[in-house]
């Protein structure tokens, strides 16, 4: 079982390298709603889930990523721990 | 007939005075309170000094102020100015300076993303939300203090300006299109019976308001008392939410580039019931895969397509109505045939018009032209030509740059382009001013930026890049510099770094060798 609090740094930190720090963004919060200024676009959007389905081992249907799921860290961190238990 | 786009605005809200005008983010405001809203607006930047002429930039995320703030600055006699909300401060500044914008509408999050410099510049700031300090800073609220019943009184005609769209500059700035109330108006007028747009139509804006397509998507809702539901980056990111979006606001009116239609495609969860609302879907911006137009047309029975070509300076000027039995055998997809008040030619490189089959630069002539670029005498001439097949009186023709052919079936059929411009995702990149981005970086000695076809998007952004000292420089360092110069979706996804570039006999940069030189796996 996973801890939360390890599945929050390591999608902050992919979220942080692979999406925000590109688009000279050096800091998000947890609550940060990334696609507000464009750090997770349309297409960033599918490698965030490929990403979220291959480090967690989870699969999310296309129904599920919307915004209430994948809006920021902390949501993104909801649905995986959701998922996991399952 | 309208003359001046404003005028759309106030014969729909004579006949349908509550009727939703704008939606976005769950609000929504009628016909009647957009017309007030922007009287008021109007008297406010008069009372603020904005005169005929005088460009009003617009710097916020989409949201039914938009609206207001377009059509106010036009009762006002004002040009607005689009600012992408997602530009790097640098760039908007630059925007800003260009055209001499001192009145600017935006709000409190997004204003202190200017710099300094930038902020000095400006007389007031209008903010549709929110407070702030330092500089004379308005609030939406006073709004009410001016007089919402009538517009201030202004003589404006078709030949002036309604709106600057800032695209890519080749040189490395980007540069202000100039477009009229007539050129707006051409096109307004041609969808408005091609398409007969009606009351009760719902459309769709999907495109960013710095983006042409959406002068569609608002003046012809205004056009036909229609209602306009504005896509916001929430809802534009996540594709099963649009498909939804499109299903519960019984959208009749889909207008975007290719790509957005290919997400909903394939991660959408489109069903013929989910688009049944749907009469016409509009797309434009770039090349549509025949693969995906086919999928489309499949789970959109009822519903006509329609492949819209036409750069910012002349907005649509060639249109193709997909016809469906042929969808089948078709091997690429026709731009189509010029659209009414509109005409258009291909020239050969020697000059002469283009036979058949012959490929040629497609030329635009019409009262849809744009008058050139803001403050830049120099690419207006280049771009915007005297007619030399008229003898008799002075006219202007457009070169598009694309390059064309003439089918057999008398459509024009896109080719490629003459220069180093390219779409990725329908925005028009000129690889020039990435390079000259990567350029001004100190530590870099040479660069040279490549379009990576990629089927959904179009293209993807690789740069390779020499260094002065081996191993100084990072890719994310390289990629952080653009992000300060460049919008989002011209930032390299790919940097290749290397001590020097391939060179040509003749000492140039040897592009050829480098596209065919496999991209480094992140």
């Amino acid at each position: 079982m996973i801890e939360s609090a390890e599945v929050k740094d390591r999608i902050r930190e992919y979220v942080l390298e692979e999406f925000a720090k590109t688009k000279g963004i050096n800091q998000i919060t947890d609550q940060e709603v990334l696609t507000k200024n464009g750090i997770i676009d349309s297409m960033g959007i599918f490698r965030l889930v490929a990403f979220l389905e291959e480090t967690f081992n989870v699969r999310i249907g296309d129904e599920e990523i919307t915004h209430d799921n994948l809006e920021s860290v902390d949501a993104i961190e909801r649905l995986v721990i959701a998922k996991a238990k399952k | 007939m309208a003359y001046v786009l404003q005028q759309l605005l106030k014969k729909s809200a004579k006949a349908y005075p509550e009727k939703p005008a704008v939606w976005a983010r769950g609000k929504s405001i009628t016909y009647r309170e957009l017309d007030e809203r922007s009287n008021q607006l109007a008297h406010l930047l008069r009372a603020k000094g904005v005169n005929k002429g005088d460009r009003v930039g617009l710097f916020f995320p989409k949201c039914v102020e938009s609206i207001i703030s377009m059509l106010g600055v036009l009762k006002a006699g004002g040009v607005y100015v689009p600012l992408d909300p997602q530009a790097p401060a640098d760039r908007v500044g630059y925007i800003i300076g260009n055209c001499g914008i001192r009145i600017l509408i935006t709000n409190s999050e997004k204003r202190v993303v200017l710099t300094p410099e930038t902020l000095s510049t400006l007389e007031s700031c209008i903010l549709t939300e929110g407070t702030g300090d330092g500089g004379e800073l308005i609030e939406w609220s006073r709004l009410a203090e001016f007089p919402a019943s009538h517009a201030p009184e202004v003589n404006l005609i078709e030949t002036d300006l309604a709106y600057i769209l800032y695209t890519s500059g080749s040189t490395g700035r980007p540069k202000g299109v100039m477009l009229s109330h007539q050129n707006a108006l051409t096109f307004v007028e041609w969808c408005a019976e091609e398409f007969q747009v009606r009351s009760e139509d719902r459309l769709s804006n999907h495109a960013p308001l710095h983006f042409d397509l959406s002068v569609f998507d608002v003046y012809n809702t205004l056009e036909a008392g229609a209602t306009v539901y504005l896509i916001t980056e929430d809802l534009a990111v996540f594709p099963t939410s649009l498909a939804n979006f499109i299903e519960t606001q019984q959208i009749t009116i889909w207008y975007s580039v290719p790509s957005a239609l290919m997400l909903l495609l394939l991660h959408g969860r489109l069903t013929a019931e989910k688009l049944k609302s749907l009469r016409i879907i509009l797309f434009a911006g770039e090349v549509f895969p025949m693969k995906y137009l086919r999928q489309l047309a499949e789970v959109s029975q009822n519903t006509e397509l329609y492949n819209l070509y036409g750069p910012t300076e002349t907005n649509v000027c060639t249109y193709y109505k997909v016809e469906r039995e042929r969808l089948a055998s078709m091997e690429k997809l026709p731009i189509g045939i010029a659209c009414a008040n509109t005409d258009t030619f291909s020239v050969t490189p020697e000059g002469r018009l283009a036979g058949k089959g012959e490929a040629g630069e497609l030329y635009v002539r019409g009262p849809g032209v744009t008058y050139g670029y803001w403050a830049d005498e120099e690419k207006t001439k280049k771009m915007v030509v005297p007619n030399h097949f008229q003898e008799h009186f002075d006219e202007k023709m457009y070169r598009t740059g694309d390059i064309v052919t003439v089918g057999d079936d008398g459509n024009y059929y896109f080719q490629g382009r003459r220069d180093s411009m390219i779409k990725s995702r329908g925005y028009r990149i000129e690889l020039g001013e990435i390079e000259s981005a990567l350029l001004s970086h100190p530590g870099v000695r040479e660069a040279a930026v490549l379009a990576v076809p990629d089927e959904i998007i179009g293209n993807r952004i690789r740069a390779v890049v020499a260094t002065h000292i081996s191993g100084s420089l990072g890719v994310l360092e390289l990629q952080q510099y653009c992000s300060a110069r460049v919008p989002k979706y011209m930032i390299p996804e790919l940097i290749d770094l290397c001590d020097e570039l391939p060179k040509t006999s003749t000492g140039k940069i040897d592009r050829v060798k480098l596209a065919a030189e496999p991209a480094a796996v992140r």
